[in-house]
């Protein structure tokens, strides 16, 4: 099968300034992508140009569909859940789910009412009489019940308290995704996703700063904390990162760069994969900057 | 077609307030003031007024037979005129609904909820044009017959019980039974009518940021006032002048009052109402109504209705929400 997604010099513009600059992704099928960057990186911009939102420059091809002329055709197939999207106060859940049975094919009512009963809402709720997670879990239970192809969530649990935020990622494992379905997540709390993510796709300043499976990810990065009399040994192979923990100097090194070995950096101290969250913080050093 | 049928719906469940229950409560209003007035009326002077809107049409005591008949045509004819407060509110109710609809989802961004599921920018549009085009005056047209039969019947047994027995002239009438088709047979010119209307309001709608009813009402006067003041200008200093007249008539009143049932008789030479003696005639009422389609005025502001709808899909289409 062809990829779910594939950009080819992806570009937009807001007058002067480029929030994406010209991006080439490709992503398969049957993959949980985690698209990740700091704020202003134009993660959502990105995400807005594959929904048909925005006009953009370049080539962009979702589910083979091009979003600005097929949009229509496209959103049979593909479900999203933006940022800054709320559902509307006025809305009840029984309509919403009634709604959304009357013009999606692919909804499936009885799974959308099974979710619903897990939770504290019922038939004749109005949004507006929500907490912000109960809204979150009336959208989720929506979506989960279309059988998608592509789901993009642009920081789906965007101030969610925690217990909301867990079950929420596993709802979507268990429930929802098998190899037939791709997943799109940008979100800021990576710790809470990279267990999760088949692909890292780091966004900065509107480009691709790295895109790996975390197969490849594990292998090609290797964080080392490192004895106290080799510091001067290991600094020589020039770590990408390093930060002290408990007096101990840690650092992280891209094997692929320097032609390390695994081995080699065993000899300096303890060996392990670094998270998403560090690796992510030394990509993207001096962003703010 | 059943998306728009679902989309229709949920401007329902969103507008219900403004399309079913604010109706709803006028014509609770006129059946309680107008009926309970009317038998007070009886009650208090033993005898049978027939007042419409509160004015005392007829004051009767004991009739004789060819009144009677006159009057009982009358009420066949006329009785659904009671329910003209209903179509003072539809404009409003409507007016504020085609300014709101497009602009409210952006600014709450449910939009993007919306755009999440298998609904095109058209069908969206199209159905938030076919609510104040259609929907909403089938609706009021329904609650306003309703409404006068239960006057209707109020005032018949009213008036049998005070011996001005009425219901066999009354239901033997046959405009008795034709005046809701008459009403009904209103909306093609209805909707032509309001076409320039909706349409500039949705654009607005789809289009302001922010301050919808400033653009959409300020845009238009202060067009009109520009130009009156450069004709005053020009006439002064003696060049030609603007017709400024022209484009307050044909444009301003067209996009801002075409919600307003009726705005056609302006069309309408005074003195061919003027004739009608006993009430108004829905058949004369109706070809008078149907002759305005005759002037190209009303097709050209009805396709440029239909190019602003386009024009507010667009916008919506490519608009980005941020």
């Amino acid at each position: 099968m062809s990829a779910v997604l594939k950009a080819r010099g992806l570009t937009k513009r807001y007058g002067k300034q480029t929030a994406v600059d010209g991006i080439d992704i490709e992503i398969p099928a049957g993959r949980i992508v985690g698209l990740i960057g700091p704020n202003g990186s134009g993660k959502t911009t990105t995400l807005k140009a594959a929904l048909g939102l925005i006009p953009f420059e370049g080539e962009l091809s979702v589910l083979g569909f091009d979003p600005r002329t097929q949009r229509d055709e496209l959103m049979r197939e593909v479900c999203f859940i933006a940022d800054v999207a709320i559902l509307p106060r006025w809305l009840r859940v029984k309509d919403a789910v009634d709604f959304v049975e009357g013009v999606h094919p692919r909804f499936d009512r009885k799974k959308a009412e099974r979710y619903i009963a897990g939770t504290k809402l019922t038939p004749t709720m109005k949004v507006q009489q929500m907490s912000k997670g109960m809204i979150v879990q009336l959208h989720l239970a929506l979506v989960m019940a279309i059988d998608a192809r592509l789901l993009v969530l642009d920081e789906p649990t965007l101030g969610l308290d925690i217990l909301y935020r867990k079950q929420f990622y596993q709802n979507l494992l268990e429930d929802y995704f098998d190899e037939g379905k791709t997943i799109i997540i940008t979100t800021h709390q990576v710790e809470e996703v990279e267990h999760i993510l088949t692909d890292l796709l780091f966004i900065r300043d509107g480009r691709i700063a790295l895109a790996a499976s975390m197969d490849e990810i594990g292998e090609r990065y290797v964080e080392v904390m490192v004895h106290a009399d080799r510091i001067a040994a290991a600094s020589a192979l020039q770590p990408i990162d390093q930060r002290a923990v408990f007096g101990k100097s840690v650092m992280l090194f891209d094997t692929h760069a320097g032609g390390l070995s695994r081995t080699q950096l065993a000899a300096l101290g303890e060996v392990r994969n670094p998270s998403v969250v560090d690796l992510f913080v030394a990509t993207m050093k001096g962003s703010y900057a | 077609m059943n998306t728009l049928k679902w989309l229709i719906r949920r401007e329902l469940w969103e507008h219900k307030g403004a399309f079913i229950r604010a109706p709803l409560a006028v014509a609770a209003v006129l059946v309680l003031l107008i009926g309970g007035g009317f038998l007070y009326g009886m009650a208090a002077s033993g005898g049978v007024q027939f007042q419409v809107n509160g004015d005392t049409l007829l004051t009767i005591n004991g009739v004789p037979q060819p009144a009677r008949m006159h009057i009982a045509a009358l009420v066949a004819s006329n009785y659904l005129a009671i329910t003209a407060p209903l179509f003072l509110v539809l404009p409003v109710v409507a007016f504020f609904y085609c300014l709101a609809t497009l602009h409210d989802d952006r600014r709450d961004r449910s939009i993007l909820f919306w755009k999440s599921l298998p609904l095109s920018d058209g069908h969206t549009v199209l159905s938030k044009a076919l609510v104040p085009l259609v929907v909403a005056p089938l609706i009021t047209v329904a609650i306003g017959i309703a409404a006068a039969l239960v006057l209707v019947v109020i005032g018949l047994l009213g008036g049998a019980v005070n011996g001005a027995n009425l219901i066999a002239p009354v239901l033997a009438n046959r405009n008795f039974y034709l005046a809701p088709l008459y009403l009904i047979s209103f909306l093609p010119v209805y909707i032509l009518w309001a076409l320039p209307s909706v349409g500039w309001l949705l654009l607005v709608s789809s289009w302001a940021r922010s301050k919808v009813f400033l653009w959409a009402v300020g845009l238009p006067l202060v067009t009109l006032g520009l130009l009156a003041w450069f004709n005053f200008l020009m006439r002064r200093f003696g060049g030609p002048s603007i017709n400024y007249r022209w484009f307050g008539e044909e444009v301003v009143a067209r996009i801002l009052g075409g919600l307003f049932p009726g705005i056609w008789f302006g069309e309408i030479e005074g003195a061919k109402l003027a004739t009608e003696q006993l009430g108004i005639d829905g058949p004369t009422l109706l070809g008078l109504s149907y002759a305005t389609l005759l002037t190209p005025g009303v097709w050209v502001a009805g396709a440029a209705g239909c190019a602003m709808l386009y024009g507010a899909v667009r916008v919506r289409r490519w608009r980005d929400e941020g």
